[in-house]
């Protein structure tokens, strides 16, 4: 076992949660893909703590699994409570956020 | 012994990258939610199978337990909660088009994280005995990491408050529809 692979491993996760929120419209994917890219960060701070011989980046994971587990709870929501004001999976319904209202300006 | 235990462990690596950057590929390809959840959990089941092959027996449990278990099933039952398929689902006719795009986009990041990365360490050390099992990382958790911990059981609390405040029915939204 060599560590190079594990990197290369953990980077493509990254790399692929990262398209995922990019290219893709469905709301429920964009979460996944959020979620691919914590997991991406987990791999790499379990191979580190195993080169370095120190739990320290192993208890660091664990605590990130709590926190996954709270921002899906909210993003659960968030998605329940959108599909209900607009009847539609597509993020590009959920931009009242980033827009300026017309009558505003 | 020595080298039948590392092929082993080539072996069990490969095939679990494998099921790991296949589901994940999978799941950003499907065009149907619940295939791209399921490609999403084989991917976090071989995610736990790696933790396993790093001795990290405890995170292959908490793993399992709670990403796969709790989060990517609580994310199914929404899904089919929902239960939106084919026309209903958002309509992405230049899908490939666009992950091919942001593809070519990311790839220059992801070569500087390897070439960041390949500065480091990579061989890895024989583990003294207990490494990431669950006393060993008890003892690390109570040690060293008592206040993150502490912050993460306030962080849980409100995370389940709000929640159920963010799904509750909004009344000004029910009397508008009318």
């Amino acid at each position: 076992m060599i560590a190079e692979n594990f990197y290369i491993l953990s980077i493509a996760l990254f790399s692929i949660g990262i398209v995922g929120v990019v290219s893709r419209r469905n709301i429920f994917v964009v979460y996944m893909s959020i979620e691919l890219m914590l997991s991406g960060v987990n791999l790499l701070l379990v191979t580190l703590s195993r080169l370095h011989n120190s739990l320290d980046g192993s208890v660091m994971v664990l605590l990130l699994i709590a926190v996954i587990a709270g921002e899906a709870s909210i993003f659960l929501a968030m998605i329940i409570q959108l599909y209900r004001s607009s009847k539609s999976l597509d993020s590009d319904n959920f931009v009242e956020l980033a827009q300026i209202e017309k009558g505003n300006q | 012994m020595e080298r039948r235990r590392v092929v082993l462990e080539n072996n069990i690596f490969i095939v679990l990258s494998i099921f790991l950057v296949g589901g994940s590929f999978g799941m950003i390809l499907f065009k149907e939610t619940l295939f791209s959840a399921f490609s999403f959990l084989i991917a976090m089941l071989a995610l736990a199978g790696v933790f396993a092959l790093l001795n990290n027996s405890f995170l292959f449990l908490a793993q399992i337990m709670v990403s796969v278990g709790a989060v990517v099933v609580l994310g199914l039952m929404v899904i089919i909660t929902l239960n939106r398929q084919g026309k209903n689902l958002p309509q992405e006719e230049h899908k490939i088009g666009w992950i091919f795009l942001s593809t070519i986009l990311v790839l220059p990041f992801s070569i500087l994280l390897y070439k960041a990365l390949m500065t480091l360490n990579l061989t890895f050390e024989e583990t003294q005995e207990g490494f990431g099992a669950l006393k060993m990382m008890g003892e690390v958790l109570f040690k060293n990491w008592v206040l993150p911990f502490e912050a993460i059981s306030v962080l849980l609390l409100s995370a389940m408050v709000g929640a159920i405040t963010i799904a509750r029915k909004d009344e000004n939204l029910k009397k508008e529809s009318r």
